[in-house]
């Protein structure tokens, strides 16, 4: 057997690009690292391995613990996580999704071409950097009362449908029509509640985004052109959350856990990990609260899209519709959803890791957490929109300010090896202090202006520093490996023309 | 008293010493003012007071460092140069009183920290006093 020894865990080759740390100590389940041998390389540097080894203590985690290829170290819960747990006798773990609940990423198609933005680009950057909101304290697109926000939290886009901030074809092309049903906006604080309302419709820092970029390569003529995906054409892609919202009700309940379940919390190994028990009053409270906070993460990518419409009208003098500014798909990838998967199940009723050991399969109700992840479900699943159900579902891979992102349909492979989940970005390689030591913000930015054509405008040189794209492991790879497994395929790559960031 | 930020891939780390208790909350407070800003200019805003209460130190340094990141967001002021006092009650808990520098946003280059959070988090006492160990999301 082809073993990788990666310090204190051997990880043992199951079959190309599948690695398992099998069951030992006080891991309920194994863990499995979906990765070449140059990622698992790089996911091997730092705790991401030992922190996936800790989320399959996690109670009721189903059939293994999973890091996808763009993993890396995160708090409790590795980033490029996913864990599955029973929804009758497992836990739902605040730890396991995240404090940026439903940080996503959504992509508007155009009929533009690269030609109708070239010579134009600062005036484009210049014009969208001045019309959205980013970094700290920069405000909202919408300020509001804490009335407006709970209509937020409690019907997501159909909120900004009726305040004219979308149209019903949006609704059709997000993931739940741009509305959790479960949303409970008297679960969330009202700290939560005072972070959010100066918040709607705003990037934040870090690693968020709004990038105008251009089709440069096609990999599936059929699915790209029900995408809406001509080479040469304009997207923008956006990448944000639930701002100070998300966060606070992460903390709040993390928090509630550690006073109500100290006995659970206890025997996990990192207090991150922070579970309630399925079925427990808190678990039942917490999954109405993320999924309002999901609801206020849509409504913020949405306004920030039609934002960006107008700013389009402005900058090219036409009407949005005539550029044909559609939405093509909204992804979230910090996120937990009860869901029913087939498990593979032996002899004596114990979930298999592998389909050969199956005797039969069971349908079972599980809380799939993905913290960096993305959902990636194949043609023909009742859950993908009517819109693309005979593609699958759409999954964006957004890489580094300088290299590709990546559009990609749910693989038939998903639901068999990754409770229908694919990575979710390119994952960072380098700590943001030593990108800091490593890259000065200005020399970033007129690198990538004069190599690459590509316009960045920011309101911190550090963030600019700490999102160069030498701190990005390889989009390319992730997103080689994902295809190759058949969990997620490659559709579209694009190439970034314009970023704004915080 | 003082605090280094210290390598996370992802996120970014204080660690932090101080004499006593309080100066240790008040060395984690500047780094994660340090994590949001390089250069944080002096005399500019007002000082802010604020209190909090937990049932454990650990805890305790968990709420304030959140309820610094709830402050900066609705006074729309960057938390910085903080001063804190630690006691603890007959009943069994713990209290932090606070004040710092509320630097708006508009005379600071900053950037945001998400939040505070439990992971790999040390608060130890050691030959000189107190040492605590940090991770920030960004």
């Amino acid at each position: 057997m082809t073993t990788y020894d990666a310090g204190d865990v051997t990880l043992e080759k199951v079959r190309d690009f599948v690695w398992e740390i099998p069951k030992q100590g006080d891991m309920r389940v194994p863990a499995r690292v979906f990765a070449s041998e140059a990622l698992l390389e790089e996911i091997s540097d730092d705790k991401t391995l030992e922190q996936l080894r800790n989320a399959t203590q996690l109670p009721g985690i189903t059939k293994y613990a999973i890091c996808m290829p763009d993993g890396h170290q995160g708090y409790g819960f590795p980033v490029g996580g996913v864990g599955a747990m029973d929804a009758r006798n497992g836990c739902l773990s605040p730890g396991a999704v995240g404090y940026d609940i439903n940080c996503g990423v959504r992509m508007m198609t155009t009929s533009l071409t690269y030609d109708d933005v070239r010579g134009r680009e600062q005036e484009l950057v210049d014009a969208l950097f001045a019309n959205v909101p980013s970094g700290l304290g920069g405000g909202g697109i919408f300020e509001g009362t804490i009335g407006d926000v709970e209509a937020i939290l409690a019907d997501g886009v159909e909120w900004a449908l009726r305040n004219d901030w979308a149209v019903t074809e949006d609704l059709e092309h997000c993931e739940d029509e741009g509305k959790r049903p479960d949303a409970d906006p008297s679960a969330i604080s009202q700290k939560a509640k005072d972070r959010g309302k100066n918040q709607v419709g705003s990037l934040g820092s870090g690693n968020h985004f709004l990038e105008v970029q251009r089709v440069t390569d096609i990999y599936d003529d059929g699915v790209a052109a029900e995408y809406g995906l001509e080479p040469d054409r304009l997207v923008v892609l956006i990448h944000c959350g639930s701002r100070g919202l998300g966060h606070q009700t992460c903390n709040d309940y993390l928090r509630r856990i550690e006073k109500t379940h100290a006995g659970m919390l206890d025997r996990l190994p990192d207090k991150e990990l922070a579970a309630a028990p399925a079925g427990s009053q808190l678990a039942e409270e917490y999954y109405g609260a993320m999924c309002a906070a999901i609801n206020f993460a849509w409504v913020n990518r949405q306004l920030i899209m039609h934002r960006t419409r107008q700013v389009f009208e402005q900058v090219f003098d036409r009407d949005w519709r005539d550029m044909e500014m559609h939405l093509l798909y909204d992804v979230a990838h910090n996120i937990a959803k009860k869901e029913h998967h087939q498990v593979g199940v032996d002899a004596d009723g114990e979930v298999v890791t592998d389909d050969e050991h199956a005797v039969e399969y069971e349908t079972r109700e599980l809380y799939v957490h993905r913290k960096g992840a993305t959902r990636a479900f194949p043609a023909g699943h009742e859950e993908v929109p009517s819109a693309y159900r005979a593609v699958g579902q759409p999954v964006i891979i957004p890489g580094s300010m300088g290299a590709g992102s990546y559009v990609l349909s749910g693989g038939e492979r998903s639901l068999h090896e990754t409770f229908g989940s694919t990575a979710h970005g390119a994952g960072r390689l380098m700590s943001r202090t030593q990108a800091k030591n490593e890259y000065w913000g200005g020399d970033v930015r007129t690198d990538l202006r004069e190599q690459n054509q590509v316009y960045v405008k920011a309101q911190s040189g550090a963030t600019v520093a700490e999102e160069a794209p030498g701190v990005y492991k390889d989009v390319d790879e992730v997103v080689r490996v994902s295809d190759a497994l058949g969990i997620g395929d490659r559709v579209a790559r694009t190439f970034p023309v314009c970023n704004i960031k915080g | 008293m003082s605090f280094e930020l210290r390598e996370h891939t992802a996120d970014v780390a204080v660690e932090a010493t101080g004499g006593r208790l309080g100066e240790l909350f008040a060395a984690v407070a500047d780094g994660l003012t340090a994590a949001q800003c390089d250069d944080v200019p002096a005399g500019v805003g007002d000082r802010f007071e604020l209190s909090v209460r937990s049932e454990s130190r650990e805890s305790l340094l968990f709420d304030y460092l959140d309820e610094l990141v709830y402050e900066r967001d609705v006074r729309g002021v960057l938390p910085a140069d903080h001063d804190a006092t630690v006691t603890a009650a007959a009943d069994g808990t713990w209290r932090v009183d606070a004040s710092a520098h509320g630097v708006p946003f508009d005379a600071v280059d900053a950037r945001e920290v998400k939040a505070v959070t439990y992971s790999e988090m040390t608060v130890e006492e050691t030959d000189d006093g107190w040492r605590a160990y940090v991770v920030f999301d960004v």
